[in-house]
Protein backbone atom coordinates (compact mmCIF):
# COMPACT_ATOMS: atom_id res chain seq x y z
CA UNK A 1 0.00 0.00 0.00
CA UNK A 2 1.46 2.83 -1.19
CA UNK A 3 -1.18 5.80 0.53
CA UNK A 4 0.65 8.06 2.95
CA UNK A 5 -1.76 8.57 5.42
CA UNK A 6 -1.50 11.22 8.52
CA UNK A 7 -1.15 14.74 7.10
CA UNK A 8 -2.46 14.49 3.13
CA UNK A 9 -1.21 17.68 0.98
CA UNK A 10 -4.03 20.40 0.19
CA UNK A 11 -3.84 20.84 -3.48
CA UNK A 12 -2.13 24.56 -4.19
CA UNK A 13 -4.78 25.84 -6.83
CA UNK A 14 -5.77 29.37 -6.27
CA UNK A 15 -9.45 28.34 -7.71
CA UNK A 16 -10.65 31.43 -5.94
CA UNK A 17 -8.39 33.67 -8.12
CA UNK A 18 -9.37 33.15 -11.22
CA UNK A 19 -12.27 30.86 -11.80
CA UNK A 20 -13.34 29.08 -15.34
CA UNK A 21 -17.21 29.18 -15.95
CA UNK A 22 -17.51 25.90 -17.54
CA UNK A 23 -20.71 23.75 -19.20
CA UNK A 24 -21.45 20.50 -18.70
CA UNK A 25 -21.42 18.38 -21.35
CA UNK A 26 -23.92 16.10 -20.17
CA UNK A 27 -25.94 15.81 -16.71
CA UNK A 28 -24.67 13.96 -13.93
CA UNK A 29 -28.13 11.95 -13.39
CA UNK A 30 -28.85 11.24 -16.97
CA UNK A 31 -26.15 8.62 -16.80
CA UNK A 32 -25.10 8.19 -13.15
CA UNK A 33 -27.02 6.33 -10.45
CA UNK A 34 -27.24 8.80 -7.20
CA UNK A 35 -28.17 6.04 -4.97
CA UNK A 36 -25.46 3.46 -6.08
CA UNK A 37 -21.98 5.21 -4.51
CA UNK A 38 -19.05 2.62 -5.15
CA UNK A 39 -14.92 3.16 -3.92
CA UNK A 40 -13.13 1.21 -5.97
CA UNK A 41 -9.54 0.42 -5.20
CA UNK A 42 -7.01 -0.79 -8.23
CA UNK A 43 -4.40 -0.57 -10.11
CA UNK A 44 -4.27 2.33 -12.92
CA UNK A 45 -4.01 0.09 -16.40
CA UNK A 46 -4.74 3.34 -18.62
CA UNK A 47 -5.48 7.48 -19.07
CA UNK A 48 -7.33 8.82 -21.66
CA UNK A 49 -6.44 12.42 -21.02
CA UNK A 50 -9.34 13.80 -23.02
CA UNK A 51 -12.30 15.53 -24.00
CA UNK A 52 -15.48 15.98 -22.77
CA UNK A 53 -13.86 13.78 -20.01
CA UNK A 54 -11.37 11.97 -18.81
CA UNK A 55 -11.05 9.10 -18.21
CA UNK A 56 -8.63 5.98 -16.30
CA UNK A 57 -9.09 2.46 -16.25
CA UNK A 58 -8.23 0.59 -13.15
CA UNK A 59 -7.73 -3.00 -12.91
CA UNK A 60 -9.78 -3.89 -9.51
CA UNK A 61 -10.18 -7.17 -7.59
CA UNK A 62 -13.62 -8.29 -6.18
CA UNK A 63 -14.82 -9.81 -3.39
CA UNK A 64 -13.64 -13.31 -4.68
CA UNK A 65 -10.18 -12.26 -6.17
CA UNK A 66 -11.44 -11.89 -10.05
CA UNK A 67 -9.74 -8.79 -11.81
CA UNK A 68 -12.34 -6.36 -13.09
CA UNK A 69 -11.10 -3.54 -15.32
CA UNK A 70 -12.91 0.04 -14.31
CA UNK A 71 -13.14 2.65 -16.50
CA UNK A 72 -13.51 5.69 -14.51
CA UNK A 73 -15.14 9.15 -15.92
CA UNK A 74 -13.66 12.68 -14.63
CA UNK A 75 -13.89 16.13 -15.77
CA UNK A 76 -11.63 17.62 -18.70
CA UNK A 77 -8.34 17.92 -18.78
CA UNK A 78 -8.92 21.70 -18.31
CA UNK A 79 -10.84 21.37 -15.10
CA UNK A 80 -8.79 18.85 -13.91
CA UNK A 81 -5.84 20.83 -14.63
CA UNK A 82 -7.37 23.38 -12.45
CA UNK A 83 -7.90 21.77 -9.23
CA UNK A 84 -4.00 20.86 -9.22
CA UNK A 85 -4.26 17.21 -11.26
CA UNK A 86 -1.76 16.90 -13.89
CA UNK A 87 -1.57 14.38 -16.41
CA UNK A 88 1.46 12.73 -15.04
CA UNK A 89 0.53 12.60 -11.45
CA UNK A 90 -1.73 9.76 -13.62
CA UNK A 91 1.18 7.10 -13.53
CA UNK A 92 0.30 3.33 -14.51
CA UNK A 93 0.55 0.75 -12.23
CA UNK A 94 -0.07 2.76 -9.27
CA UNK A 95 -2.84 2.25 -6.94
CA UNK A 96 -5.65 4.85 -6.97
CA UNK A 97 -8.65 5.28 -4.54
CA UNK A 98 -12.20 6.15 -6.73
CA UNK A 99 -14.89 7.59 -4.99
CA UNK A 100 -18.15 8.01 -7.19
CA UNK A 101 -21.07 6.22 -8.64
CA UNK A 102 -22.11 3.76 -10.69
CA UNK A 103 -23.63 4.38 -13.76
CA UNK A 104 -27.21 3.35 -14.33
CA UNK A 105 -26.53 0.78 -17.21
CA UNK A 106 -25.16 -1.80 -15.02
CA UNK A 107 -21.83 -1.05 -17.01
CA UNK A 108 -18.20 -0.84 -15.27
CA UNK A 109 -17.98 2.47 -15.36
CA UNK A 110 -18.67 5.37 -12.51
CA UNK A 111 -18.30 8.62 -12.32
CA UNK A 112 -15.30 9.31 -10.04
CA UNK A 113 -16.26 12.34 -7.50
CA UNK A 114 -12.84 11.87 -5.77
CA UNK A 115 -9.72 10.78 -6.82
CA UNK A 116 -7.07 9.63 -4.00
CA UNK A 117 -3.62 9.69 -4.79
CA UNK A 118 -1.16 7.34 -3.67
CA UNK A 119 0.64 10.56 -1.99
CA UNK A 120 -2.79 10.92 -0.17
CA UNK A 121 -3.70 13.88 -2.20
CA UNK A 122 -7.67 13.82 -2.71
CA UNK A 123 -9.10 15.43 -5.96
CA UNK A 124 -12.53 16.46 -6.39
CA UNK A 125 -13.25 14.73 -10.30
CA UNK A 126 -16.88 15.84 -11.35
CA UNK A 127 -17.28 17.43 -14.57
CA UNK A 128 -18.13 20.96 -13.74
CA UNK A 129 -22.15 22.01 -13.72
CA UNK A 130 -23.09 18.36 -14.09
CA UNK A 131 -25.33 18.69 -10.81
CA UNK A 132 -23.96 15.54 -9.32
CA UNK A 133 -22.68 15.40 -6.11
CA UNK A 134 -20.13 18.11 -4.72
CA UNK A 135 -20.54 19.86 -8.25
CA UNK A 136 -20.65 23.87 -7.79
CA UNK A 137 -20.12 25.10 -11.39
CA UNK A 138 -16.44 24.60 -11.61
CA UNK B 1 -20.84 44.79 -47.16
CA UNK B 2 -18.82 45.62 -44.36
CA UNK B 3 -20.32 42.37 -42.13
CA UNK B 4 -18.28 40.24 -44.55
CA UNK B 5 -14.74 42.35 -43.79
CA UNK B 6 -13.72 40.44 -40.91
CA UNK B 7 -10.77 42.41 -39.10
CA UNK B 8 -7.95 40.04 -38.05
CA UNK B 9 -8.72 39.53 -35.11
CA UNK B 10 -12.21 38.75 -35.64
CA UNK B 11 -11.03 35.94 -38.17
CA UNK B 12 -8.20 34.58 -36.33
CA UNK B 13 -10.77 34.54 -32.98
CA UNK B 14 -13.84 32.60 -35.11
CA UNK B 15 -11.09 30.51 -37.45
CA UNK B 16 -9.05 28.87 -35.00
CA UNK B 17 -11.33 27.20 -33.04
CA UNK B 18 -13.58 26.20 -36.35
CA UNK B 19 -10.89 25.31 -38.33
CA UNK B 20 -9.67 22.43 -35.90
CA UNK B 21 -13.04 21.72 -34.97
CA UNK B 22 -12.34 21.84 -31.73
CA UNK B 23 -14.23 23.07 -28.68
CA UNK B 24 -13.58 26.00 -26.28
CA UNK B 25 -13.09 26.24 -22.87
CA UNK B 26 -13.31 29.57 -21.02
CA UNK B 27 -10.99 29.71 -18.13
CA UNK B 28 -8.81 31.47 -16.12
CA UNK B 29 -5.57 31.84 -15.17
CA UNK B 30 -4.30 29.60 -11.80
CA UNK B 31 -1.98 30.83 -9.18
CA UNK B 32 -0.30 28.98 -6.91
CA UNK B 33 -1.63 30.30 -2.99
CA UNK B 34 -2.58 27.39 -1.26
CA UNK B 35 -6.48 26.78 -1.47
CA UNK B 36 -8.71 25.54 1.78
CA UNK B 37 -10.63 22.69 2.34
CA UNK B 38 -13.34 24.15 1.07
CA UNK B 39 -11.68 25.89 -2.31
CA UNK B 40 -13.96 25.04 -5.82
CA UNK B 41 -12.97 21.74 -6.77
CA UNK B 42 -10.62 21.05 -4.19
CA UNK B 43 -11.33 18.31 -1.79
CA UNK B 44 -8.62 17.27 1.26
CA UNK B 45 -9.08 14.09 3.65
CA UNK B 46 -11.56 15.87 5.91
CA UNK B 47 -13.51 17.73 2.64
CA UNK B 48 -14.56 15.25 -0.04
CA UNK B 49 -17.46 15.19 -1.56
CA UNK B 50 -20.01 14.27 1.27
CA UNK B 51 -22.53 13.26 -1.36
CA UNK B 52 -24.94 15.79 -0.34
CA UNK B 53 -25.44 18.34 -3.06
CA UNK B 54 -23.46 21.09 -1.79
CA UNK B 55 -20.25 19.38 -1.46
CA UNK B 56 -16.79 21.89 -1.80
CA UNK B 57 -17.92 25.06 -2.57
CA UNK B 58 -21.17 24.45 -2.32
CA UNK B 59 -23.22 25.44 -5.07
CA UNK B 60 -23.50 29.07 -4.20
CA UNK B 61 -19.41 29.22 -4.96
CA UNK B 62 -20.18 29.90 -9.10
CA UNK B 63 -20.14 33.22 -8.70
CA UNK B 64 -16.45 32.83 -7.02
CA UNK B 65 -13.88 34.34 -9.02
CA UNK B 66 -10.93 37.10 -8.87
CA UNK B 67 -11.62 40.93 -8.90
CA UNK B 68 -14.10 42.13 -11.16
CA UNK B 69 -12.89 45.11 -12.83
CA UNK B 70 -14.22 48.98 -12.04
CA UNK B 71 -14.25 52.26 -13.70
CA UNK B 72 -16.72 53.51 -16.61
CA UNK B 73 -18.32 51.47 -19.41
CA UNK B 74 -15.54 51.24 -21.95
CA UNK B 75 -16.55 52.60 -25.64
CA UNK B 76 -15.28 51.69 -28.77
CA UNK B 77 -14.40 54.70 -31.27
CA UNK B 78 -17.61 55.70 -33.09
CA UNK B 79 -19.19 55.81 -29.28
CA UNK B 80 -20.88 52.27 -28.84
CA UNK B 81 -20.41 50.25 -25.67
CA UNK B 82 -17.51 47.75 -25.83
CA UNK B 83 -19.14 44.54 -24.59
CA UNK B 84 -15.58 42.68 -25.62
CA UNK B 85 -14.16 40.33 -22.65
CA UNK B 86 -14.16 37.18 -21.19
CA UNK B 87 -17.40 36.80 -18.82
CA UNK B 88 -18.17 34.37 -15.88
CA UNK B 89 -21.27 34.15 -14.42
CA UNK B 90 -22.28 35.87 -11.49
CA UNK B 91 -23.23 32.81 -9.57
CA UNK B 92 -27.20 34.72 -8.95
CA UNK B 93 -28.97 33.31 -11.74
CA UNK B 94 -31.14 30.49 -9.66
CA UNK B 95 -31.90 27.98 -10.31
CA UNK B 96 -29.07 27.28 -12.91
CA UNK B 97 -29.62 26.52 -16.34
CA UNK B 98 -33.72 26.71 -15.97
CA UNK B 99 -35.50 29.04 -18.40
CA UNK B 100 -38.15 29.22 -15.77
CA UNK B 101 -36.01 30.30 -13.13
CA UNK B 102 -38.24 33.14 -11.98
CA UNK B 103 -41.56 31.66 -12.73
CA UNK B 104 -43.60 30.20 -9.64
CA UNK B 105 -42.67 26.50 -9.37
CA UNK B 106 -40.52 27.00 -11.91
CA UNK B 107 -43.30 25.76 -14.40
CA UNK B 108 -42.99 27.18 -18.10
CA UNK B 109 -46.32 28.53 -19.69
CA UNK B 110 -46.60 25.84 -22.23
CA UNK B 111 -48.97 24.92 -24.98
CA UNK B 112 -50.07 21.30 -25.33
CA UNK B 113 -47.79 20.80 -28.04
CA UNK B 114 -44.89 22.74 -25.69
CA UNK B 115 -45.81 20.18 -22.85
CA UNK B 116 -45.82 17.07 -25.62
CA UNK B 117 -42.38 18.81 -26.81
CA UNK B 118 -40.96 18.68 -22.87
CA UNK B 119 -42.23 15.26 -22.60
CA UNK B 120 -40.70 13.99 -25.71
CA UNK B 121 -37.15 15.43 -24.72
CA UNK B 122 -37.28 14.28 -21.22
CA UNK B 123 -38.13 10.94 -22.28
CA UNK B 124 -36.59 10.07 -25.88
CA UNK B 125 -33.73 12.88 -26.89
CA UNK B 126 -30.10 12.36 -25.61
CA UNK B 127 -28.90 15.91 -24.35
CA UNK B 128 -28.18 17.34 -28.02
CA UNK B 129 -25.09 18.80 -26.22
CA UNK B 130 -23.86 15.84 -25.93
CA UNK B 131 -23.85 14.87 -29.20
CA UNK B 132 -21.72 17.36 -29.99
CA UNK B 133 -24.19 19.72 -31.60
CA UNK B 134 -23.95 23.55 -30.16
CA UNK B 135 -26.19 24.69 -27.58
CA UNK B 136 -27.29 27.59 -30.31
CA UNK B 137 -30.34 29.82 -28.43
CA UNK B 138 -31.58 30.20 -26.05
CA UNK B 139 -29.54 27.60 -24.11
CA UNK B 140 -26.19 29.28 -24.31
CA UNK B 141 -27.68 32.21 -22.27
CA UNK B 142 -29.24 29.95 -19.80
CA UNK B 143 -26.75 27.34 -19.33
CA UNK B 144 -23.64 27.64 -16.66
CA UNK B 145 -20.82 28.44 -19.12
CA UNK B 146 -19.23 31.32 -19.51
CA UNK B 147 -18.37 32.82 -23.05
CA UNK B 148 -15.52 35.28 -24.38
CA UNK B 149 -16.90 38.33 -26.68
CA UNK B 150 -15.26 40.10 -29.39
CA UNK B 151 -16.93 43.07 -30.39
CA UNK B 152 -15.18 44.87 -33.94
CA UNK B 153 -16.56 46.88 -36.32
CA UNK B 154 -20.08 45.74 -37.47
CA UNK B 155 -19.26 42.47 -35.78
CA UNK B 156 -20.05 41.05 -32.18
CA UNK B 157 -18.40 37.47 -31.95
CA UNK B 158 -19.22 35.26 -28.94
CA UNK B 159 -17.16 32.46 -28.34
CA UNK B 160 -18.49 29.68 -26.32
CA UNK B 161 -17.24 25.67 -24.98
CA UNK B 162 -16.76 22.88 -27.40
CA UNK B 163 -15.68 24.70 -30.63
CA UNK B 164 -19.19 26.89 -30.57
CA UNK B 165 -19.40 30.43 -31.78
CA UNK B 166 -22.08 32.76 -33.51
CA UNK B 167 -20.57 36.38 -35.27
CA UNK B 168 -23.85 38.32 -34.86
CA UNK B 169 -24.07 41.36 -37.51
CA UNK B 170 -24.45 44.89 -35.24
CA UNK B 171 -24.97 47.24 -38.25
CA UNK B 172 -28.42 47.25 -37.88
CA UNK B 173 -29.36 45.31 -41.10
CA UNK B 174 -32.59 43.79 -41.49
CA UNK B 175 -33.13 40.22 -41.61
CA UNK B 176 -33.54 38.13 -44.95
CA UNK B 177 -36.59 37.12 -46.75
CA UNK B 178 -36.22 33.42 -46.13
CA UNK B 179 -33.12 32.91 -44.04
CA UNK B 180 -31.50 29.13 -43.49
CA UNK B 181 -32.23 27.40 -40.18
CA UNK B 182 -29.86 27.47 -37.87
CA UNK B 183 -29.08 26.57 -34.66
CA UNK B 184 -28.82 30.29 -33.42
CA UNK B 185 -31.14 31.42 -35.82
CA UNK B 186 -30.85 34.06 -38.24
CA UNK B 187 -29.08 36.89 -35.62
CA UNK B 188 -29.42 40.79 -36.70
CA UNK B 189 -27.97 43.32 -34.22
CA UNK B 190 -28.39 46.87 -33.23
CA UNK B 191 -27.80 49.89 -30.70
CA UNK B 192 -31.27 51.27 -28.52
CA UNK B 193 -28.79 53.69 -27.06
CA UNK B 194 -26.36 51.85 -24.62
CA UNK B 195 -28.47 48.42 -25.13
CA UNK B 196 -27.55 46.07 -28.22
CA UNK B 197 -30.07 44.18 -29.05
CA UNK B 198 -30.01 41.25 -31.40
CA UNK B 199 -33.20 39.83 -33.29
CA UNK B 200 -32.82 36.15 -34.05
CA UNK B 201 -35.22 33.99 -36.13
CA UNK B 202 -35.13 30.73 -38.04
CA UNK B 203 -34.15 28.21 -35.90
CA UNK B 204 -33.96 24.19 -36.70
CA UNK B 205 -37.24 22.56 -35.32
CA UNK B 206 -36.41 21.30 -31.74
CA UNK B 207 -32.97 19.85 -32.53
CA UNK B 208 -32.16 21.56 -29.37
CA UNK B 209 -32.98 22.19 -26.03
CA UNK B 210 -33.97 25.55 -24.83
CA UNK B 211 -32.17 25.17 -21.52
CA UNK B 212 -30.07 22.40 -19.27
CA UNK B 213 -33.70 21.10 -17.94
CA UNK B 214 -34.63 19.71 -21.38
CA UNK B 215 -37.20 22.76 -22.15
CA UNK B 216 -38.09 22.61 -26.10
CA UNK B 217 -38.22 25.19 -28.69
CA UNK B 218 -39.90 25.05 -32.22
CA UNK B 219 -39.52 26.51 -35.37
CA UNK B 220 -41.12 29.54 -34.52
CA UNK B 221 -38.63 30.50 -32.03
CA UNK B 222 -38.04 34.08 -32.24
CA UNK B 223 -35.10 35.84 -29.83
CA UNK B 224 -34.76 38.75 -28.62
CA UNK B 225 -31.87 39.34 -26.41
CA UNK B 226 -31.00 43.25 -25.16
CA UNK B 227 -27.41 43.27 -23.87
CA UNK B 228 -25.90 45.96 -21.74
CA UNK B 229 -22.69 46.47 -20.07
CA UNK B 230 -23.14 48.50 -16.70
CA UNK B 231 -19.42 49.07 -16.24
CA UNK B 232 -16.16 47.41 -17.03
CA UNK B 233 -17.11 44.57 -14.88
CA UNK B 234 -20.76 43.74 -15.57
CA UNK B 235 -22.67 42.78 -18.62
CA UNK B 236 -26.59 42.20 -18.10
CA UNK B 237 -28.84 40.36 -20.72
CA UNK B 238 -32.29 40.78 -20.88
CA UNK B 239 -33.62 37.74 -22.64
CA UNK B 240 -37.15 37.05 -24.51
CA UNK B 241 -38.15 33.92 -25.65
CA UNK B 242 -40.97 34.00 -28.01
CA UNK B 243 -42.41 30.81 -29.40
CA UNK B 244 -45.92 30.56 -29.67
CA UNK B 245 -46.21 27.00 -30.74
CA UNK B 246 -44.92 25.69 -27.82
CA UNK B 247 -45.28 28.96 -25.51
CA UNK B 248 -48.30 30.65 -24.51
CA UNK B 249 -47.07 33.48 -23.92
CA UNK B 250 -43.29 35.01 -24.48
CA UNK B 251 -40.67 33.95 -21.83
CA UNK B 252 -38.84 36.19 -20.40
CA UNK B 253 -35.71 35.52 -18.71
CA UNK B 254 -32.75 37.57 -17.10
CA UNK B 255 -29.27 37.33 -15.81
CA UNK B 256 -25.49 38.92 -15.39
CA UNK B 257 -21.64 38.13 -16.32
CA UNK B 258 -18.80 39.79 -14.73
CA UNK B 259 -15.84 39.87 -16.40
CA UNK B 260 -13.07 37.41 -15.98
CA UNK B 261 -9.84 39.01 -16.31
CA UNK B 262 -7.48 36.87 -18.05
CA UNK B 263 -9.74 34.25 -19.05
CA UNK B 264 -9.47 33.23 -22.58
CA UNK B 265 -10.46 30.60 -25.06
CA UNK B 266 -8.77 27.78 -25.16
CA UNK B 267 -9.54 24.45 -26.70
CA UNK B 268 -11.91 21.73 -25.96
CA UNK B 269 -12.91 19.28 -28.13
CA UNK B 270 -16.89 17.79 -27.43
CA UNK B 271 -15.85 14.48 -30.61
CA UNK B 272 -12.15 13.81 -29.06
CA UNK B 273 -13.40 10.97 -27.11
CA UNK B 274 -17.27 11.05 -26.47
CA UNK B 275 -17.24 7.54 -24.79
CA UNK B 276 -20.49 8.36 -23.00
CA UNK B 277 -22.43 8.68 -26.51
CA UNK B 278 -20.33 6.14 -28.09
CA UNK B 279 -20.75 3.68 -25.46
CA UNK B 280 -24.40 3.86 -25.40
CA UNK B 281 -24.33 4.83 -21.56
CA UNK B 282 -25.63 8.14 -21.47
CA UNK B 283 -29.76 7.68 -20.92
CA UNK B 284 -32.40 9.97 -22.40
CA UNK B 285 -33.05 13.16 -21.02
CA UNK B 286 -31.78 15.17 -17.81
CA UNK B 287 -31.86 12.94 -15.63
CA UNK B 288 -34.44 13.67 -12.23
CA UNK B 289 -34.91 17.64 -11.81
CA UNK B 290 -34.54 18.78 -8.06
CA UNK B 291 -37.49 20.66 -6.02
CA UNK B 292 -35.26 23.48 -6.54
CA UNK B 293 -35.10 23.77 -9.97
CA UNK B 294 -31.69 22.00 -11.06
CA UNK B 295 -31.00 19.12 -12.96
CA UNK B 296 -29.60 16.00 -10.21
CA UNK B 297 -30.53 14.05 -7.16
CA UNK B 298 -31.86 15.63 -4.07
CA UNK B 299 -30.68 12.67 -2.11
CA UNK B 300 -27.84 11.18 -3.32
CA UNK B 301 -26.18 8.48 -1.25
CA UNK B 302 -23.02 9.44 0.51
CA UNK B 303 -19.52 8.28 -0.31
CA UNK B 304 -17.15 6.73 1.78
CA UNK B 305 -15.24 9.00 4.02
CA UNK B 306 -11.86 9.57 2.63
CA UNK B 307 -9.06 6.93 3.10
CA UNK B 308 -6.95 7.22 6.24
CA UNK B 309 -4.86 5.09 8.73
CA UNK B 310 -8.00 4.27 10.73
CA UNK B 311 -10.27 3.91 7.44
CA UNK B 312 -7.97 2.12 4.99
CA UNK B 313 -9.19 2.04 1.49
CA UNK B 314 -11.01 -1.08 0.66
CA UNK B 315 -13.25 -1.74 -2.83
CA UNK B 316 -16.78 -1.62 -1.97
CA UNK B 317 -19.37 -3.08 -4.78
CA UNK B 318 -22.86 -2.45 -5.12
Amino acid sequence: MKYRFGVLTILAVGMAAFVAPVSAHHSFAAEFDGSKAIRLVGKLTKVDWSNPHTYFYLDVKDDRGKVVNWACEGGGPGALSRRGLAKGDLKLGDTIVVDGYRAKDGSNLVDARRVTLPDGRSIYGGTPGDGGPGDNGQ
Amino acid sequence: MKHLIFSPLIAAAVAVPFLIFAGVEMWGQVNSSPATPGSPGVTSPNAGPSGASGGPGGRGGRGRGGPIPTGPTPRTADGHPDLSGSWRDDGNAKPHGNLGKDYPGFKLPFTAAGEAAHSYNVEHTIDPESLCLPGGLPREDIGDGGFQLVQSGPDAVFLYMYGTFRDVPIDGRKHTEDPDPTFFGEEVGTWDGDTLVIDSIAFKDQKTWSDENADPHSDQLHIIERWTRSDAGHLHLELIVDDPKFYKEPVHYQRSWVASVGGHTREQACSENNFDVAGGHLGFGPGPIRADGTRGYDNPAPLPPPPSKDNPAKTTLQ
